[in-house]
């Protein structure tokens, strides 16, 4: 991958739908074989990115180029969605019922006035590269959904464009369909050495297939980075409790003389330099504990149920209507309902700041185990 | 994600700079510059007609006739008595085929009936014969003596037939309950169709009695189309002109219609016109309670999206009695007029069953013993020609009007901004439907009638015929363009738009392909209604341009009812072919659909 080469460049981007603000100031930049993830909960804006970036919307304020091309303004000169050079999955994959297979890869090509041999030769080739040849001659309603989403992706394709577009592709697919798909996909883009954007509202895809992720939330990104960053390095305690499998756990507590405590219990201590007050403390689940009975630094929860995991177990239990997630390395044994007994053994994975969720960012006594 | 309306908040606001930009950004959007090109069309179309009627009637004429209609000497006479009778019919058409279309509707949707499918295909075919068919079988059975001149076949047979049975208030409402139970059997069938099992299911899970998910889950989705289809079929009946024209007329029982028609066929044009702004706006009260009773709770079902499927009700003892009723109602509005108006064509003594019969009325050639000499209505040229006028004026402006609700269809389902251009369109085009035919027809007159710049005057022109057609079926066919294009989710579209299709390329490509079962259907509406009009072309046919209805009319005004039967008859047949061919094409456009 050329760093230096740009691949997508969105500089405060904004749109509002009278009055209502979708998104309000993005800047996102990635280089040229990019795989951006946007993602969050619904209604964060990231379809309306999706569909600024495709043309399908105007902004209301901001860029947007590719590569070297300004792409879309506020101001006026947006260049239409079908000389973008960029391919777009839907969601539903809007694949053209009157059309079959073959005819709905091939139709692009025509509008881009190609000569009719280069058509079918790269309409074989697109078929070839999804293994879905057999189906050429079948109309969209006769494939299974995973077939209609590799046709989707064919005709996106096809006309070989620098910018791959997804919207929410493996929503319609069954779980493990959706698994294998994934990998497919991320091998299709490599493939086509294209720049892509996912939107998506599983964290899991973002984390398995991004190159590079932005956490949206209310119209802004929340965090931008590399999947690793955002799971080590979580910017806020919104991140922090979106990402990861299990995502992190955040504890109220209130400092004061140096120890946290929750529920009245001390959980843990902190360096001086943490201000007396409410503050947030991410656990994540692998650094909690089941403990065998109450003791100091241990708090009581309602066990809810446990998962087996790779030869251990995750054990989700609520602590003052809180969920925590533990991972533990034998099943409790009692049943949902039940109190168990968490552990908090060292020091915190991060602070936030309980009011604003923001990273607090302190100078940690020497030695301190973090 | 996009903006829902109820997620928005504060108002955006625009710079007077901003303005220019719009406008400029506008006229460089090929579906806004469509919009506007057919906002210019329905105004000529709607607007200028309209125009033309109030301004005949604000000159000294014009206001002298307000007058007489409303408080002169004449007034209970030329107004308020047809009123009174055009809001009986009207309020009796309303509730008799809400009734009727209602029951029809749950048993063939709802139930395990048998015959439920020839019930469905039945309880359509009225609508597809034209109103006067109704009429006249009714007459041809019913008719007595009061006025002289022919009787029915009842008569005829020597049964007394009381003068309440064979003219005025119930005879019309009759043929016109029996005409309009199709349309709200149409419309409530389509509202029940969108219950979707799982809704029902949903409420009888939640441990609720059938009847309690009738009442509060299916009732509630249905009840804007019993809504609508009370007061489509409210309008129709006060503003129906055959019915009356044949069966109250003759005994001087007058409908607001008739009366319109007498004024201007009289001479009294702008007395005709006072009467036609009057009807319209009677009928524009009725629409407009219409849709704030059912106001916004219209609803598309979508292409995509999958259905529920719905276990039908069980009838148990109730099976057999509920499908013989249902069935004769079907056989009587449908087989039995159609037999009774075959018979009579071939009666050799008019409405006679005992007079021996012929083919003369037919085939028949020039015979002086026979119709004062008249050949058979496929012999006669003047029938041939009104034939062919007919096809083609049908064909014309199913055209005219299903391109028309295309582009209307297309740009208010599709063009966001500028909003205005959509509502003004969606306005527009409903508009024709306040025009009872009689008055659109009189409207014409009024525009047409004289040359415009350097437009030649258009009166006893096909042209004429054509454009007031197109006015007239414009809401159905508006109605079908944007039932066609809202179903297709704009995905497919946008997945056009992705690849660099331009706007007409998208509705060559995937716009029409994809709305063209809808398409069809509603521009097969257009034509069977243009084949079976009376009330539009009765005031604008001339010698030149011979219609088949108007035909029937005459021969039917002037005592000849063979030729009057035949004609009907053959009409008949035109618009069930039609019907039934277009079910042909329907399941041929598409052959994509029938995998699934």
């Amino acid at each position: 991958m050329n760093v230096a080469e740009p691949g997508i460049v969105i500089e405060d981007l904004r749109k509002s739908f009278e009055g209502f603000n979708a998104v309000r100031g993005v800047d996102i930049s990635v280089p040229q074989g990019a795989f951006l993830v946007l993602v969050g909960p619904s209604g964060c804006g990231k379809t309306t990115m999706l569909r600024m970036l495709a043309g399908l919307e105007q902004p209301t304020g901001g860029q947007i180029r590719f590569g070297d091309r300004t792409v879309a303004t506020a101001t006026g000169g947006s260049i239409a969605p079908g000389r973008r050079d960029a391919g777009l999955v839907f969601q539903s994959y809007a694949l053209w019922p009157h059309m079959t297979v073959q005819a709905n890869i091939e139709w692009p090509l025509k509008v881009a006035k190609q000569p009719s041999g280069r058509r079918k030769a790269r309409v074989r080739e697109v078929l070839e590269l999804l293994g879905i040849a057999q189906l050429a001659s079948r109309y969209p309603g006769e494939i299974s959904g995973g077939q209609q989403q590799r046709v989707a992706i064919g005709r996106m394709i096809a006309p070989a464009p620098s910018v791959l577009l997804f919207d929410e592709p493996l929503s319609n697919l069954d779980a493990k369909l959706r698994v294998e798909t994934r990998s497919e996909l991320v091998r299709i883009h490599r493939a086509t050495g294209a720049t892509s954007v996912y939107v998506t509202h599983d964290q899991v895809e973002a984390m398995t297939m991004a190159t590079h992720v932005a956490l949206m939330r209310d119209g802004v990104v929340e965090q931008f980075g590399s999947p690793d960053d955002l799971l080590s390095d979580p910017a806020s305690s919104f991140v922090a409790t979106f990402i990861g499998t299990p995502p992190a756990n955040v504890i109220p507590a209130v400092v004061s003389g140096g120890v946290a405590r929750s529920g009245g219990k001390a959980i843990a201590s902190l360096p001086p330099s943490v201000p007396t007050g409410p503050i947030d403390l991410m656990y994540r689940a692998e650094s909690l504990r089941l403990a065998p009975g109450p003791a100091e630094g241990v708090l009581a929860a309602e066990f809810a149920e446990s998962t087996p995991l790779a030869g251990r177990f995750l054990v989700s239990a609520s602590v003052g209507g809180k969920r925590l997630s533990v991972i533990a390395d034998d099943h409790p044994r009692v049943l949902a309902g039940d109190r168990i007994w968490i552990g908090f053994p060292g020091q915190p994975d991060g602070l936030f700041d309980s009011a604003t969720g923001a990273k607090v960012l302190l100078e940690w006594a020497a030695g301190s185990p973090l | 994600m996009r903006a829902e309306p109820a997620l928005r908040g504060e108002a955006v606001r625009v710079s007077p700079g901003d303005r220019g930009k719009r406008l400029r950004s506008w006229l460089t959007n090929p579906v806004a510059v469509l919009g506007l090109v057919t906002t210019a069309v329905l105004v000529v179309l709607v607007v200028m007609p309209l125009i033309g009627l109030i301004g005949t009637t604000l000159g000294t004429d014009g206001l002298d006739a307000w007058q007489k209609v409303l408080s002169g000497r004449l007034a209970p006479n030329l107004f308020w008595e047809p009123l009174a009778n055009s809001l009986v019919i009207g309020s009796a058409t309303a509730i008799g085929s809400v009734l009727i279309g209602s029951f029809m509707a749950w048993l063939v949707v709802m139930t395990d009936a048998p015959f439920r499918k020839t019930i469905a295909v039945l309880a359509t075919l009225p609508f597809a014969l034209p109103s006067f068919a109704l009429a006249l079988a009714w007459e041809t059975v019913f008719r007595n003596d009061l006025i002289g001149g022919r009787v029915g076949l009842l008569q005829d047979l020597g049964l007394a037939v009381p003068d309440w049975l064979a003219w005025g208030t119930v005879p019309i409402s009759a043929t016109l309950i029996a005409h309009y139970y199709s349309l709200t059997f149409t419309l409530v069938a389509a509202g029940l169709a969108t219950v979707n099992g799982s809704l029902t299911e949903a409420g009888e899970m939640a441990g609720a009695t059938r009847a309690r998910v009738a009442r509060s889950i299916a009732l509630p989705i249905v009840l804007p189309s019993i809504i609508s289809g009370a007061m489509l079929a409210f309008a129709e009946g006060v503003s129906n002109f055959a019915a009356p024209a044949l069966l109250g007329l003759p005994v001087r029982f007058q409908t607001l219609s008739t009366r319109l028609y007498g004024a201007i066929a009289t001479g009294e044009t702008e007395r005709g016109f006072v009467l036609a702004l009057l009807l319209i706006a009677i009928a524009a009260m009725v629409l407009f309670a219409s849709t704030r009773v059912v106001g916004g709770r219209r609803s598309y079902a979508t292409i995509t999206g999958k259905g529920g499927r719905r276990s039908a009700i069980s009838l148990d003892r109730w099976r057999w009695p509920l499908t013989l009723l249902a069935g004769l109602i079907a056989l009587a509005t449908t087989i039995l007029p159609g037999l009774v108006l075959l018979m009579s064509s071939f009666a050799r003594r008019t409405n006679s069953l005992t007079g021996g019969f012929t083919l003369h009325f037919w085939i028949g050639e020039s015979d002086p013993g026979f119709a004062q000499g008249q050949r058979g209505i496929l012999l006669n040229p003047t029938v041939i020609e009104a034939i062919w006028t007919t096809i083609g004026l049908g064909l014309a402006v199913a055209v005219c009007a299903t391109t028309l609700g295309l582009a209307i269809g297309y740009v208010i389902t599709r063009l966001k901004r500028p909003k205005f251009l959509s509502n003004a369109l969606g306005i527009l085009s409903f508009l024709p439907f306040l025009f009872p035919g009689v008055a659109l027809g009189a409207a014409f007159i009024a525009l047409f009638g004289r040359p415009i710049g350097p437009l030649p005057a258009l009166y006893g022109t096909f042209a004429i015929l054509v454009i007031a057609g197109a006015a007239y079926t414009l809401p159905f066919a508006s109605q079908s363009g944007r039932a066609a294009v809202g179903q297709i989710a704009t995905d497919l579209e946008e997945a056009a738009t992705m690849t660099g299709a331009g706007l007409g390329r998208r509705m060559v490509r995937v716009v029409i392909p994809l709305a063209a079962r809808g398409l069809l259907a509603g521009a097969v509406l257009v034509f069977v209604k243009m084949i079976r009009d009376l009330s539009l072309v009765v005031l604008l046919v001339t010698p030149a341009t011979p219609l088949l209805s108007v035909m029937t009319y005459r021969y039917a005004s002037e005592g000849f009812a063979q030729f009057a039967t035949a004609i009907t008859v053959l009409i008949a047949v035109i618009s069930i072919s039609a019907t039934l061919l277009a079910r042909r094409l329907e399941s041929a456009a598409q052959p994509w659909s029938e995998a699934t």
